[in-house]
């Protein structure tokens, strides 16, 4: 099973300079904390989705719908009833909370559109190159990028864990509040064992692949700007400064 | 020159009260292949962290002597500093791996030491032409096969172009044919040009192509000599908790001298010396497993087929009857679909088509603790499970989920450990155990809930010869008992000689399933499989007995000349 996002194609997006992605990734971050209100961040959803389509990224989509669509509703559902508005709709709903909440909703939910766009398209290795050429050093590039890389590792081991210990026996939904933290304790061990001696393991492997040998690191990879990556940065320059606009102009 | 050399090395480990290595001095010269045997505990791996600098650097512990790689001290020398001289592969294969695509993973350690660009890519596709890997250059690592994993770990490793390769169990985890594969590419590596060669392995058998085998035991050197020299040293190693060459010790009890390097020369050597196979002893070896299988069906999988999420067929079509009181082996390359096989007869994955029967009724809308309880399952690593700080607390932990009484609780638990070997242990911390305990704590804990049938993953992966002795003694007991065993092995010893049926699976099908002796003898078919039968089934199949141990195959010998030279030998059950 692969529990990694990057999806190996070679689409006009697959190629962009990593730095020019990083770039897009953060104006839309820019732009969505911009507003609350429904309509310009379902402006700024509809070209992410765009974007992403150009990338032909959108199938990730399916691996994390659950979560979106979580979100959308603990969003909606908890903002209609805790905002605040003035023109009541039903109970304590109102049209302004409503919208509070779908633009919350959409906020949130187009920030990890975004997020997941760029890993699906641009490799952990090109991250960590486009960081060392933003002059990041290069230990701490590379360790955000095992931290990445780390994830579906313990991911892997608690599967492994939770199904040894179901086999068992063990129930994790049984009993009350308490019960059911101590449920867990079987888990918690044997996944933090686990994940220290990889991690110990890890340390060994890298640094006999010489790891850190050298101040000066060679890449097989190539980065490197291009038209594209122009054209890429003018349009989302452009969308961000109407955002601006939008927000800001009176 | 020596390119390694050992001077009176010793180190203990920080905590630890005694020395893992005790005053080692060898010197290994240029090109050589050596193989380090041991027993675990013996320093084996101890010796081979050294080799790099991962002890002292990346180890705590007291490091007394000299070690020099290619006249350079390895104090003043971190493992990354050595990287170009000294190549590292393990026996994890998933923790050494770190890249998103294959032909990125052999880059990363030219990168590291700032190797130009034109020259990375060059190592990268020779490398990945070496270990046969060029067409996958751009799939992610996590998709390979273990086999797969393996060479590429190699490839990934020779890019760095090292005068030295430490390999330390780097076949444990491997099928037959992902192990032929890595030492044929580690072979070829050694046709281009010399590269000096440490390489741990627990099999004696497989390290007969070596030029030296250095036997550690208690932080010693113990034996130290050519294969060759140590062909009639059987007695010696046994005394060392190891076991000798397979074919010496067929040679020694059939009395026939010379050294065997393959199957075929032993069975031309025996029979030039008078032995033929003993009249009705084919037949006699048929008869006395008959007879064994008559339980009734516990367990009957039928058209089942199991899908993952992301679409991949992990099974297809399986059907399979386990009988009371059977003792089953499923083989099959990594990857074949075992593992996910076993998962659905205790119920931890579900099918996605097809049914699974206990006792001839459905389990389909049924609890899965319905199956859970009747078939017990040992995972292959028990640190995935072990978690309490006591042995016993870890033991009673499925006893007390199913809600059974502290005193039925604590009977279970001493009748468990004593079934492993553990009596008396109960009050003692599981992770002070070595691997082999560990595994007995994980066989222990599935006893105490009394299941009808244990499987078991990988039961001797990691074991020494001793452990892994006791470890299938246990089982064997076990199975005796009236427990129907199953076990998933890639060991092709422990399957011929304790498993009385054999399940061959390929690709999540099963391609055969019968008797251990049919299957073995059908050593093509076998091979086909990316499996090969250990040597003396080899040999007994090329002498036309269906022999599945050393031991049967002596005893279906006679010699015409004079009379058999009959040893003891213990009647296979």
């Amino acid at each position: 099973m692969n529990l990694f996002l990057y999806l190996d194609k070679d689409t006009a997006i697959h190629r962009l300079d990593p730095r020019t992605k990083l770039a897009l990734l953060l104006g839309s971050f820019v732009a969505a904390v911009l507003f609350q209100r429904p309509g310009p961040l379902f402006a700024l959803l509809l070209i992410l989705l765009v974007y992403g389509a150009f990338g032909r990224s959108l199938e990730n989509l399916r691996r994390i719908w659950f979560l979106l669509l979580g979100i959308a509703i603990f969003s909606i559902a908890s903002w209609s009833v805790f905002a605040r508005g003035t023109t009541p709709l039903l109970w304590r709903v109102t049209q302004e909370s409503l919208a509070y909440g779908v633009g919350a909703a959409i906020k949130i939910d187009g920030m990890i559109i975004s997020g997941l766009i760029f890993l699906s398209t641009t490799r952990i290795e090109e991250v960590v190159l486009g960081l060392i050429r933003l002059r990041v050093p290069y230990q701490a590039a590379f360790a955000f990028s095992l931290g990445i890389r780390m994830v579906p590792t313990i991911i892997g081991t608690a599967m492994t864990v939770i199904e040894a210990q179901r086999s068992r026996g063990l129930d994790l939904e049984s009993g009350g509040p308490l019960a059911r933290l101590r449920n867990h304790i079987p888990l918690l061990v044997p996944i933090f064992l686990q994940t220290l001696r990889g991690t110990d393991q890890l340390a060994k492997a890298l640094e006999s692949r010489g790891f850190g040998a050298r101040r000066e690191r060679t890449s097989y990879l190539e980065i490197g700007f291009h038209a594209a990556d122009a054209l890429a940065l003018i349009l989302g320059a452009l969308s961000l400064a109407v955002f601006l606009g939008v927000r800001f102009a009176r | 020159m020596a390119v390694i050399r050992l001077d009176e090395v010793s180190f203990r480990y920080r905590g630890a009260t005694e020395s893992a290595l005790s005053g080692i001095t060898c010197h290994i010269g240029r090109g050589e292949l050596v193989g380090l045997l041991g027993r675990s505990g013996s320093g084996r791996s101890t010796l081979a962290s050294t080799l790099n600098g991962t002890i002292p650097h990346l180890v705590r512990g007291d490091l007394r002597g000299q070690v020099h790689i290619g006249g350079e001290d390895i104090r003043a020398m971190r493992p990354r500093d050595l990287a170009d001289r000294v190549g590292f592969v393990f026996q994890d294969f998933e923790a050494q791996l770190f890249s998103t695509n294959v032909a990125l993973e052999v880059a990363f350690g030219p990168e590291n030491l700032g190797v130009p660009r034109g020259e990375i890519s060059r190592r990268v596709d020779r490398y990945l032409r070496l270990v046969r890997l060029e067409g996958l250059r751009h799939k992610a690592p996590a998709g390979l096969s273990g086999g797969q994993k393996q060479r590429l770990a190699l490839a990934s490793v020779l890019a760095l172009e090292p005068q030295v390769l430490v390999l330390d169990e780097p076949t444990s985890d491997l099928d037959p044919a992902g192990r032929q594969d890595l030492l044929t590419a580690i072979r070829h590596r050694r046709q281009e040009s010399p590269i000096t060669l440490v390489m741990i392995d627990p099999e004696i058998d497989e390290l007969g192509w070596m030029d030296r085998l250095i036997v550690l035991d208690g932080g010693r050197v113990a034996l130290d000599g050519t294969p060759a020299a140590l062909w009639t040293a059987t007695d010696a190693l046994e005394g060392l908790g190891l076991r000798g060459f397979t074919l010496a010790r067929l040679a020694t009890a059939l009395g026939v001298g010379g050294r065997w390097e393959s199957a075929d020369e032993a069975a031309a050597a025996i029979r030039a010396a008078g032995w033929h196979v003993r009249e009705g002893a084919a037949d006699g070896l048929h008869r006395a497993v008959a007879g064994h299988e008559t339980g009734e069906i516990l367990l009957e999988v039928e058209d089942l087929t199991h899908r993952y999420p992301d679409g991949t067929e992990a099974l297809s079509g399986v059907a399979l009857a386990i009988r009371r009181g059977e003792f089953v082996a499923i083989l099959g390359q990594n990857g074949s679909g075992k593992t996910t096989l076993v998962k659905h007869l205790n119920g931890i994955l579900r099918p996605t088509g097809g049914q699974i029967r206990l006792s001839g009724q459905s389990l389909r809308g049924q609890p899965p603790t319905r199956l859970s309880r009747l078939v017990g399952l040992v995972f292959q690593n028990p640190d995935h499970q072990i978690f309490a700080e006591r042995i016993r607390d870890e033991v009673a932990f499925g006893p007390r989920l199913q809600g059974l009484a502290e005193g039925e609780i604590a009977q279970r638990v001493e009748e468990a450990l004593d079934a492993v070997g553990l009596e008396g242990a109960g009050d003692l911390d599981p992770f002070l155990l070595t691997k082999g305990g560990r595994q007995r704590v994980a066989v222990a804990s599935t006893l105490a809930t009394k299941p009808e049938v244990i499987i078991l993953d990988e039961p001797t992966t990691g074991l020494d010869p001793r452990e892994l002795d006791g470890m299938m003694a246990l089982i064997q007991r076990l199975n005796r008992a009236g427990h129907t065993i199953v076990i998933i092995t890639h060991a092709m010893g422990v399957a011929a000689a304790y498993a009385r049926r054999v399940v061959l699976m390929r690709n999540g099908r099963i391609v055969r399933d019968g008797t251990t002796r049919e299957i073995f003898s059908d050593e093509a078919e076998l091979r086909a499989l990316g499996l090969t039968p250990p040597p003396a089934v080899q040999v007994a199949n090329r002498l036309g007995i269906p022999a599945l141990t050393p031991d049967e195959l002596i005893a279906s010998l006679v010699r015409t000349s004079q009379p058999p030279n009959l040893r003891a030998s213990e009647p296979r059950s």
